[in-house]
């Protein structure tokens, strides 16, 4: 008995943009407001979960070609190299820099080294949820 | 459409350059001389001048809300009764529509509207199976949908 899943593809289609875009927002909210790495991660992971729930994981896999596995070895070595970088400065482990600039189209902007510890937690828990996720799904 | 509105756009931008202010309300001024631009040149531009279009949605949402208000007050008038006279029922819609998103879109505005929701699209994509909570007549159920929602997605992408 196969189903006909045209409402739910065709949906998920659209809502897939709305996923990822507010996890994005989530993901740079994180400073002064609620949100961050870990949320943001898990938003990003949810939206792909969803395509997952709609096609296969072989369509899914076409569409994304990344080894999760890798990606989670990346954010983690992006979180502790910037951890590691105030070593440089002969400031303790973990120091976090912080300077305003003036950006093209963004105007003054605070950019800040813990923005890129929090891209490591992001890669991080998308990686390791998208890899518990895929691992279940493929056990025959 | 899509070609139309890009053009548009592209005049819209062009005017801001043009009038050296990059602002919002300047691109909105642009937008609508660009848009009785696309009127006089429609003949030259393939498929059909894309206000219509966005006419055609905009008949679409209030017809939408009309039905939404009348099936409430329909179904609500059903579950005050004592008795409860429902006779709940399901029939198969032969539909016209092919593509997917006016498949779904039709499955939406029906399930939204209370007393009919949609249960399965068969494999083919030609006949939707619908649940109705108060069922007399199948043609007079299937006329009822074709004559609104159908009518009104069909005229939305008319090309």
């Amino acid at each position: 008995m196969k189903t006909n899943d045209v409402i739910l593809q065709t949906t998920t289609k659209v809502i897939f943009f709305i996923i990822i875009l507010f996890s994005i927002h989530i993901f740079f909210a994180g400073h002064y407001a609620p949100g961050g790495g870990f949320v943001g991660g898990l938003l990003t992971s949810s939206g792909i979960v969803l395509l997952l729930l709609a096609f296969d994981l072989k369509t899914v896999s076409t569409m994304l070609p990344i080894n999760y596995t890798v990606m989670v070895a990346i954010g983690l070595l992006i979180a502790l190299g910037t951890a590691a970088g105030s070593i440089f400065f002969n400031v303790p482990f973990f120091t976090h820099a912080f300077e305003y600039f003036t950006l093209p189209l963004l105007g003054k902007q605070s950019l800040h080294t813990a923005a890129l510890f929090d891209a490591g937690v992001y890669l991080v828990v998308v990686g390791v949820t998208m890899t518990i996720i895929q691992s279940i799904g493929e056990d025959e | 459409m899509a070609f139309q509105l890009l053009l548009n756009f592209f005049i819209a931008v062009v005017w801001m350059f043009i009038s050296v202010s990059f602002t919002a309300s300047t691109f909105i001024v642009g937008f609508i001389l660009g848009l009785i631009m696309l009127w006089i040149m429609q003949r030259f531009i393939p498929g059909r001048f894309y206000m219509s279009r966005v006419w055609a949605v905009i008949k679409l949402v209030v017809l939408f809300f009309k039905e939404l208000f009348m099936a409430n007050i329909q179904v609500l008038l059903l579950i005050i009764q004592p008795k409860m006279p429902i006779k709940p029922a399901i029939f198969a819609l032969p539909t016209s529509l092919e593509k997917e998103w006016q498949i779904t879109l039709l499955s939406s505005l029906i399930t939204l509207t209370p007393g009919t929701l949609v249960l399965d699209v068969s494999e083919d994509s030609k006949t939707l199976y619908i649940h109705a909570i108060n069922y007399e007549d199948s043609d007079d159920a299937i006329n009822s949908i074709r004559d609104t929602f159908e009518k009104a997605i069909l005229e939305v992408s008319r090309s």
